[in-house]
Formats: structure tokens, C-alpha cells, sequence
């Protein structure tokens, strides 16, 4: 049969899909720790519906199928029959699940109505990371082809193209994107800032997502203007300067290049620390997983442009102006750096600073909601109706609630949908990133302010 | 009746013991064994100790859960604590238990035993109820989710009337029979359902977090045995 899902999908082999996916499976299980999580998930989840309470989308669609406990159970189903003792003994006992087309075909589905947030995990009684389960499920699907095309085309552009990054920019257009930003800044701003590029033995090395190359000037002008404001030493490579890892997604064998490409920049150029831009999905697959496939302790050290500006702010080398920002702000919290709470106090303690009426959503840090396209989702276009309104609805209720005027939401992925979010349900509110405002916020050097009697006459 | 009752407290009693034991004996050893594993595989073998204790410290005194639902909260660890005292320190069952227990060993009297008893059977209600009547959990509730919370309301409510025979609506005996077995039944199903977690339960926050220890070869690995490694995407 074909397979029918609400996003796109490539052309595929439908032939023997029951028989492939056990097979990906079990060599997924082989290879990997998942069977320690499926089996701990399998004796003991609760069915308590207490995940339902704080998944987004199940309070909007009430539907059993978005019920974090029920969409885990799909995959462990299959689990317990085709790998455990017990299942084995059961079918031989009169069980008739038998994993089929059909199901394989709901599992495609339902395993993208998730954003993986793990807002769920919060909240087991016993642990159970549907989250984690989710991933499992949407890379078996990889491999047997049942991935959204937006996520693949991009993922192939970013390993197999020849630009190496999920918006196939070349490295002459990022280059020209950069002088273009440097001159803006100067135009705009007054600030003189720069974009080192292939720069050796610098300390840091800049993984922006990408995107932020062709959508968000102001906070690659913001990153790079307190990179120039505190004199550190950074480089953007032209062979990698992508930090978009959707193998977070839905597959650990991309994943694991994603980053270990990164890597290999950071090798080439000798650079000795990788900084992240304001993107969460991008930091965590740094900041996770380049110790895990590429060196354990001695992997390069991984932090996010907050961090850095945080730390520089607090140690006095960066200097902010107070209450700058007139309008009412919120703070989102991208899932990716806030459910582990990693990062979730450094930004909100800058934009106490620099704004003068600074809200916050509730609930919010760990317990934030996610914007409702995670997992990917929001690149997917053809699911912006289920993305805006279902996924993004407990999003859009909260900025209602706060009355902001704008959204600070330091993630690509984030900002996206939320602007969107906002657009499908009506809320005039301008979404940006933390460093869009540092910009406006930061108080300069000396060395860094071009007078406009200066600009004119570097120009003549 | 009454060899029934031997029966019950007899070979049955020592035979369900010692399934539970060795079950759960069994479970929480190759949980431990995968998890070393696991962590041995892993790429990144540093653990966030501190964040796995304080979450297991959270959920085996279930104060996130007080927070969000206080109500159910409460339930829970009413029933939980009935459920785990009464069999090892109701002074009855302390008789039962033989020459196992310490002399020292200390013994709930009646009294106590009853409010235990009374607050465990409210918890269970409560989480019947909720099981019942909120939607999520309706829709997620297997027949055995229902079952093993009627087997232990079952059991606490027989333990109640087997040691108040004047009150108990049916044979005195029967009912002693009926608790006997009952807890039996509940002996024999703690490995082989989810009241495994009653000693799995301090893992899963660990199991959790090492589940996103991936091992360091494991996506190239995967690659490999599906021949893929040199296929485009």
C-alpha cells in the first residue's frame, strides 16, 4: 500500500516495509542503547495520562493518539513482540498484533505530531522519556524511508551538496552576506563590527543556524558586535558554518556526521572552542552529542553565544545600558536549552537589564511550553495549519496572556514559529532573538563607534 | 476451610514469596547489568549525578507531584504507604512472617493498623477514580491497569474484615481465605507487571538519562550493518 502522512514525503520502496522496519530495529537494538530504555519503559509505564496534562498538543486535540504515553506505546508494542521472550511466548499464545503497513503507516504520522519538547518527561512518575522514544521511533522510520521530504532535502544538502548547509548557501554568498552585515551595521547602528572568517587558531569557532544568514541580520549583528565589544578571538569557517543538526531529529547516524563535521571544521581552522548562535536544537546537538561521538572528556568544548555573552556581561568586559528596550518583553524558552535547565537564568537576567518592562509566560524555564515546532516540525510547511494552531496554540495563549509587545525567543526554529504562531492567531507582537536587542542595548567601545562624519569619510 | 487457609498461608504463601523475590531479584539484576552496559558503551561516559539523584529523590517522595495535583498526590502516597508498611509490620502479618523477622522487629498494633488500612483503601479509590473518570487515563487504561488496583483494594479490604470478623459482611474464614490468596495473587504478579517499580523505581531516572548516552560508533555502526555508509541521503 502507499503511505499516506500529512506531510511529504520522497519516493520510496513500500515493498517488505514490515519486514525492513523489524529489521532496521533490530539493528538499531544491536548497536545501540535503546533496549535498556524500551525495556524499562515496558514493565513499568503507568498509563497514568499524567504526561497527557502537559503535552500541548493533546490539550488542544484531546485525541488518545497525542497522548505521550499511548504514541510511546505504539513503538514499544512492536517491542515486546518481536524482541522479548514474553511477546514471542504471547503470539504463540493466541496475541494477533502483527505489525503491519497500516501501523507503520500511524506511526509515521503520529511520531510527527510530536515536537519532541519532553515536556512529558517532567512529569512520569516513573521516568519514562517519551521523548527518547520518540526519537528512536523517527529514525527507524528514517531508514526505511519515512521521513518529511523538508527535513531530508535539507539534511542532504547540509552532508551530500556542495554548499554543506541546510539553506544551500554558498560560502562566496556568506561571505558577502557578512560584508553586507558589517556595512548595515555601521549604517544602522553606528558600530563598527566584523565576521572573521577562516581565521586560524582562534579561540572560539561560530556555528550559527544558517538561517540566520538569510532572516536574522540584527542577531548575527548582535553576536558578532559583542564578539568585537569584548576583543574575543572567533572565526566562521567556510567549510561548515552550519550549526542545524536535524539528525536530532530522526536519525543518529546524521546526527553523529552533523557533528562530527563541526568537528572537522574546528580541526581544520585549529580552533579550540565551538560556540553556538542563538539556536536550541543546535546547541543541545553540540553540546550532547560532540562529546558523544567525537572524543568523550577530550571532545572540544561546546557553549551557546548566551553563555558567552552572559559570562562577559557579568565579568564586566561587555557593558550594557539599562532599561534601553521601552516596549513590554517576554522571554521564550526554547526546549532544547531549557528542559535540562541548562540555560534558562543568563538571558533573562540581560533583558531585566537592558528592558524596562520585562514579563514573564508562566509556566516558564523547565516547565515552558514548547513553541510548537519542535522535532523539526517547523520546517515542514505543509503541517503549518497543526504547527500554528494545535502545536503552537498553548504558545500563543501564553503571549497573549503576558500583553508583550515582543517575543525573545533565542532559537531559529523558535523564532519561526512563533512569528508565525503569532501571525495565525493574531497577535501583533514582533518575535527577535536575545542578541537583536543586545544590539540595541550595548554600549560600545570607543574603537567601535563609527561617527557618521567618519563613516562619510571612509566612504569618500 | 481451614486447610484451605494452611494451604493459603502454607506452600502457596512460600511459593509466591519466593517468585516475587527471585522476580524482582531478577529484574532490578539485569536492570543494573544493562545499564552498566550502557554506560560502558556510551561515547560520554559523565554522568549529570546530581540531576538524576535529586529527580529520583523527587518521585520517590513525590513532592512534583504534590505541587501539580496535590489531590492524587496525596492519594498516591497514601496508598503507596499502606501498601508498603501493612505486609511487614502489621502485627498479624509480622506472626506470619515467622522466624524471618528480628524479635526487635517493630509491630503496627490494631489500631494504627485499621487507619493505615482506611487511608490506603481512600488512595486507591481516589486513583481508581481518577483511572475511571479523566479522560487521558481512561483512554490509556488496559483492563490490568484496573485489575491490579481492584486486587489491592480487594486485598486491603479483606485484610480489614479478616482481622474484624464481627464487621466483615461475609464468612470470617472466607474472607481470611479471600485476603490470603489475594496477596498471594499480588506476590506472584509484582515481578510480572508494573508493580515491578516498587524496586525498579530508583533507576529509571538513571535509565533515563544514560538512554541519551549514545555509544560513540553506534550511528556508524547502524550504518554499516544496513550497508548504507556510503548512500546518499
Amino acid at each position: 500500500m502507499a503511505i499516506a502522512t500529512s506531510y511529504y514525503l520522497e519516493d520510496m520502496d513500500t515493498r517488505e516495509l514490515p519486514r525492513r522496519f523489524l529489521d532496521v530495529f533490530s539493528t538499531i537494538l544491536s548497536h545501540t542503547n535503546y533496549a535498556l530504555v524500551l525495556d524499562a519503559a515496558s514493565r513499568m509505564k503507568a498509563r497514568c495520562g499524567r504526561c497527557a496534562d502537559t503535552c500541548p498538543v493533546y490539550q488542544v486535540t484531546g485525541e488518545q493518539r497525542d497522548i505521550p504515553c499511548e504514541r510511546s506505546e505504539l513503538l514499544l508494542q512492536v517491542y515486546r513482540r518481536y524482541f522479548t521472550f514474553g511477546g514471542n511466548l504471547r503470539a504463540r499464545l493466541g496475541d494477533t498484533f502483527v505489525l503491519d503497513d497500516a501501523y507503520i503507516e500511524r506511526m509515521a504520522e503520529d511520531y510527527y505530531r510530536c515536537t519532541a519538547c519532553r515536556r512529558c518527561k517532567l512529569e512520569c512518575p516513573l521516568g519514562v522519556d517519551h521523548g527518547l522514544i520518540t526519537h528512536l521511533a523517527r529514525w527507524i522510520l528514517a531508514e526505511v524511508g519515512l521521513t518529511p521530504k523538508a527535513l531530508v532535502v535539507a539534511t542532504r544538502e547540509q552532508l551530500d551538496g556542495k554548499s554543506h548547509n541546510t539553506s544551500g548557501i554558498p560560502a562566496p554568498a556568506m561571505k558577502d552576506t557578512c560584508e553586507f552585515l558589517e556595512e548595515d551595521c555601521v549604517d544602522e547602528h553606528g558600530l563598527k563590527i566584523e565576521f572573521p572568517i577562516d581565521v586560524e587558531d582562534a579561540e572560539y569557532i561560530f556555528f550559527p543556524a544558517v538561517s540566520d544568514y538569510l532572516l536574522e541580520p540584527d542577531t548575527l549583528m548582535g553576536n558578532a558586535a559583542v564578539m568585537m565589544a569584548t576583543g574575543a578571538s572567533w572565526t566562521i569557517g567556510t567549510d561548515d558554518f552550519d550549526g542545524i543538526n536535524y539528525g536530532l531529529f530522526y536519525s543518529d547516524r546524521l546526527l553523529d556526521r552533523i557533528v562530527s563535521n563541526e568537528v572537522a571544521e574546528l580541526k581544520r581552522l585549529g580552533a579550540k572552542k565551538i560556540l553556538i548562535g542563538e539556536c536550541g536544537h543546535a546547541s543541545r546537538s553540540a553540546k550532547i552529542f560532540i562529546p558523544a561521538f567525537c572524543g568523550g572528556e577530550d571532545a572540544p568544548e561546546v557553549i551557546n553565544i548566551m553563555e558567552y555573552t552572559y559570562a562577559q556581561w557579568k565579568s564586566g568586559k561587555l557593558k550594557l545600558k539599562p532599561n534601553v528596550i521601552k516596549q513590554r518583553v517576554t522571554y521564550h524558552d526554547p526546549c532544547n536549552i531549557a528542559r535540562s535547565g541548562w540555560i534558562t537564568e543568563e538571558p533573562r537576567e540581560i533583558l531585566k537589564h537592558i528592558c524596562v518592562d520585562f514579563v514573564e509566560m508562566t509556566p516558564n524555564r523547565q516547565d515552558n511550553y514548547c513553541c510548537g515546532g519542535g522535532g523539526g516540525t517547523v520546517s515542514i510547511d505543509e503541517i503549518r495549519e497543526f504547527r500554528t494552531m494545535t502545536g503552537g496554540k498553548a504558545k500563543a495563549d501564553q503571549i497573549r496572556r503576558t500583553g508583550a509587545e515582543i517575543v525573545v525567543a533565542p532559537c531559529a526554529n523558535c523564532k519561526k514559529q512563533v512569528a508565525e504562531v503569532c501571525q495565525d492567531h493574531k497577535l501583533d507582537v514582533r518575535t527577535c532573538g536575545l542578541h537583536d536587542l543586545i544590539l540595541e542595548a550595548i554600549d560600545a567601545p570607543e574603537f567601535m563607534i563609527i561617527k557618521k562624519d567618519d563613516d562619510e569619510g571612509e566612504e569618500a | 476451610m481451614d486447610t484451605w487457609i494452611d494451604l493459603a498461608k502454607g506452600s502457596l504463601f512460600r511459593i509466591s514469596l519466593a517468585i516475587c523475590l527471585l522476580g524482582v531479584a531478577y529484574r532490578f539484576g539485569v536492570a543494573v547489568w544493562q545499564i552498566n552496559a550502557a554506560h560502558r558503551r556510551a561515547g560520554d561516559k559523565r554522568l549529570p549525578v546530581g540531576v538524576i539523584v535529586r529527580t529520583t529523590v523527587q518521585w520517590l517522595l513525590p513532592l512534583r507531584l504534590f505541587r501539580k495535583r496535590p489531590i492524587y498526590g496525596l492519594a498516591s502516597l497514601a496508598f503507596h504507604l499502606g501498601i508498603l508498611l501493612l505486609p511487614f509490620f502489621y502485627a498479624g502479618h509480622v506472626n506470619l512472617w515467622g522466624g524471618v523477622l528480628p524479635t526487635w522487629w517493630p509491630r503496627l498494633a490494631s489500631g494504627p493498623s485499621d487507619v493505615l488500612t482506611f487511608v490506603a483503601m481512600a488512595g486507591l479509590i481516589v486513583i481508581l477514580l481518577a483511572r475511571l473518570l479523566i479522560k487521558s487515563s481512561r483512554d490509556l487504561s488496559r483492563a490490568g491497569d484496573v485489575g491490579i488496583l481492584l486486587l489491592l483494594l480487594g486485598l486491603a479490604a479483606s485484610g480489614y474484615w479478616a482481622a474484624h470478623p464481627t464487621s466483615s459482611p461475609f464468612a470470617p474464614r472466607t474472607m481470611v481465605l479471600i485476603h490470603m490468596l489475594a496477596g498471594n495473587l499480588a506476590l506472584i504478579l509484582t515481578p510480572l507487571t508494573k508493580i515491578v517499580h516498587c524496586v525498579l523505581a530508583p533507576l529509571t531516572q538513571l535509565i533515563g538519562e544514560i538512554g541519551w548516552h549514545f555509544p560513540a560508533e553506534s550511528g556508524r555502526r547502524v550504518a554499516v550493518a544496513l550497508a548504507k555508509e556510503n548512500e546518499p541521503i
